[in-house]
């Protein structure tokens, strides 16, 4: 082993070096960051005190609650519909590979691409859900739907909804794909409808795969941050602020010349993502199923 | 059902799997529309646009694509995404190689401990060292270079690059590189002229991944890029827009054309692009 020793550090040292100096480094920098006020050029040493300011934040509550809500019924939504869209393709509906294939690909562009598309789509004057509610002669119903208060967190939901349902069901269908068909075959023997063999043979199976595609969408939209800049920018009236977008604004956006704010912020939510995912992914993995 | 007559429970599944069949019709126009709609606008002058949003493009103007790319600045984003993506990638997919292959290959003091670091840090989230990368960028004089975006990028995808390729690598088996070292080849030289060169699906799979992440990031751009000569395409496409005399027209072409590269590749390599994102997710 000793005599491999140059060539181990050979392989590893450009690695590790990008690793520990743009990774880890940065992110105990945060960490130590959120203990002082960073000014521009002197740092104060404050303790806990940008910690139990952010207890008092109502701003950083109300961001926390729009991007809870967000993970939470992103993960109804996407995992929920990409379920249903992954049986039909599983049982190899006619033109399965073309639907595979075409619902993937809002996956492959950017957030900001997804953000201009919805801007329009929700536009009052002539974007197309305003023209088809006026066509339905439902014009009452039509609205500046990204610029009402109570409305537009969850249009931007639609919006992501839009983008990731399709990675879903991708990765469900290769799941289920490779579930072993002699169950469903031994289940069919045993008279079990369609509708059984579905929900009590499939869906425990699937555990892992949910659990996985949970903690990836809570993760994910916990983040949130592209699709809100380009959109609303947090408004209106702060009705879509992440955290996300706020970290960045007070890093960034508000003059106020205090890096170490924004990273006590930073170092909350990612503790708080960070727990509730783990926790999350356990529970919904839950005890190994077997059947065989 | 079972007492249902036979032809009756035929027609109803019939009705049934037509009304599925209609459903998903719809939600394909629901997911494939947008992308039409803005294809079409792209090749449309935004006077056209307005007085008809949903017009086909007749005449199509294809010229628009090149006055995006020479007057609004879209050839200088869609070269400067190129060149700092596709960096990225190369060098990710590379060093990240490297330390895999020690990860699979060699056991050595706090390997496992350092692989576990790898994989926890997958899961940090960009906020996490947003702020102090924008200091210490700052402090060695890369902020707003494509060096710092690119050395950011490496760092962003190298921990999932390695995590992945791990097991790529070791499914080689022992007795060839065994083999080869009885022959005396070195290990750089087994590294480079063996392990390298089969695991080509693997390394491509995730070459693959890593560009659609850094081809669509946006974040650590619009921190660390303020001019205008060095931004990549996602920042381009952003800047037009929110002018009061928005330029819908040119907009969507810009957005087409950052757009295209990574469609037509999908189209070319649908399996290989589906499935390199599905084991991203599976594994990680």
């Amino acid at each position: 082993m000793k005599r491999r020793f140059p060539a181990v550090a050979g392989f590893l040292i450009p690695a590790m070096a990008l690793f520990v100096l743009f990774l880890l480094y940065p992110v105990v920098k945060t960490f130590w960051n959120s203990f002082y006020k960073v000014g521009p050029f002197r740092a104060n040493f404050l303790g806990w005190g940008n910690y139990l300011e952010v207890l008092q934040d109502k701003t950083f509550w109300l961001a926390a609650r729009h991007s809870g809500t967000w993970a939470v019924l992103s993960i109804v939504l996407e995992i929920g519909i990409a379920f249903l869209l992954s049986l039909a393709l599983f049982n190899r509906i006619w033109l399965h590979r073309f639907f595979r294939t075409a619902w993937f690909t809002p996956v492959l562009i950017p957030y900001v691409v997804t953000g201009i598309i919805w801007l329009w789509i929700y536009n009052y004057d002539w974007g197309p859900l305003n023209t088809l509610l006026r066509a339905l002669g439902l014009g009452s119903l039509a609205k500046p739907w990204l610029g009402s208060p109570h409305l537009a967190l969850y249009c931007l939901i639609v919006a992501s909804t839009w983008m990731w349902t399709g990675f879903n069901m991708v990765v469900l269908l290769t799941a289920m794909h490779s579930l072993p068909a002699e169950i469903f075959e031994a289940a069919e023997i045993d008279g079990a409808s369609p509708f059984q063999k579905t929900v009590k043979i499939m869906v425990p199976l699937l555990r892992p795969t949910f659990s996985s595609l949970v903690v990836l969408c809570f993760v994910g939209k916990m983040r949130i941050f592209d699709l809100v800049w380009v959109t609303t920018g947090g408004g209106p009236l702060w009705a879509t602020e992440t955290v996300a977008t706020y970290i960045y604004k007070r890093a960034f956006a508000w003059n106020v010349y205090d890096l170490g704010y924004p990273s006590a912020l930073a170092v909350i939510w990612f503790i708080i993502t960070f727990t509730m995912s783990l926790f999350l992914g356990k529970v919904i993995r839950g005890k190994e199923v077997e059947y065989w | 059902m079972v007492t249902m007559p036979k032809y009756q429970g035929r027609q109803t599944r019939i009705l049934g799997k037509s009304f599925v069949f209609a459903l998903l019709l719809s939600y394909t126009a629901f997911i494939l529309g947008p992308f039409v709609w803005v294809g079409l606008i792209s090749l449309r002058t935004t006077e056209e646009f307005y007085r008809n949003p949903y017009g086909l493009p007749t005449p199509a103007h294809f010229e628009k694509f090149a006055i995006a790319w020479t007057e609004y600045n879209y050839g200088r984003y869609f070269l400067n995404s190129m060149l700092v993506v596709g960096t990225a990638v190369v060098s990710a997919v590379v060093v990240g190689s490297m330390a895999a292959y020690c990860f699979a290959k060699f056991r050595f003091k706090f390997s496992e401990a350092l692989f576990y670091l790898i994989f926890l840090s997958i899961m940090f989230p960009p906020q996490i060292r947003l702020i102090s990368l924008y200091q210490i960028l700052s402090q060695y004089r890369l902020l707003d270079t494509r060096t710092g975006l690119i050395l950011v990028y490496i760092s962003t995808q190298l921990t999932l690059t390695i995590f992945l390729l791990r097991d790529f690598f070791e499914a080689i088996p022992k007795d060839l590189l065994d083999a080869a070292r009885i022959d005396g080849c070195t290990e750089w030289g087994i590294f480079w002229k063996i392990a390298f060169p089969i695991t080509k699906p693997g390394l491509s799979a995730v070459a693959i991944l890593n560009f659609v992440f850094l081809w669509t990031e946006f974040l650590f751009a619009v921190t660390f890029i303020s001019s205008e000569s060095k931004r990549t395409l996602p920042l381009g496409v952003i800047r037009f827009l929110g002018e009061r005399y928005e330029d819908i027209g040119m907009v969507a072409t810009g957005v087409m054309i950052a757009v295209i590269p990574i469609l037509i590749l999908y189209i070319v390599l649908s399996e290989r692009f589906i499935q390199s994102m599905v084991i991203g997710a599976i594994k990680g």
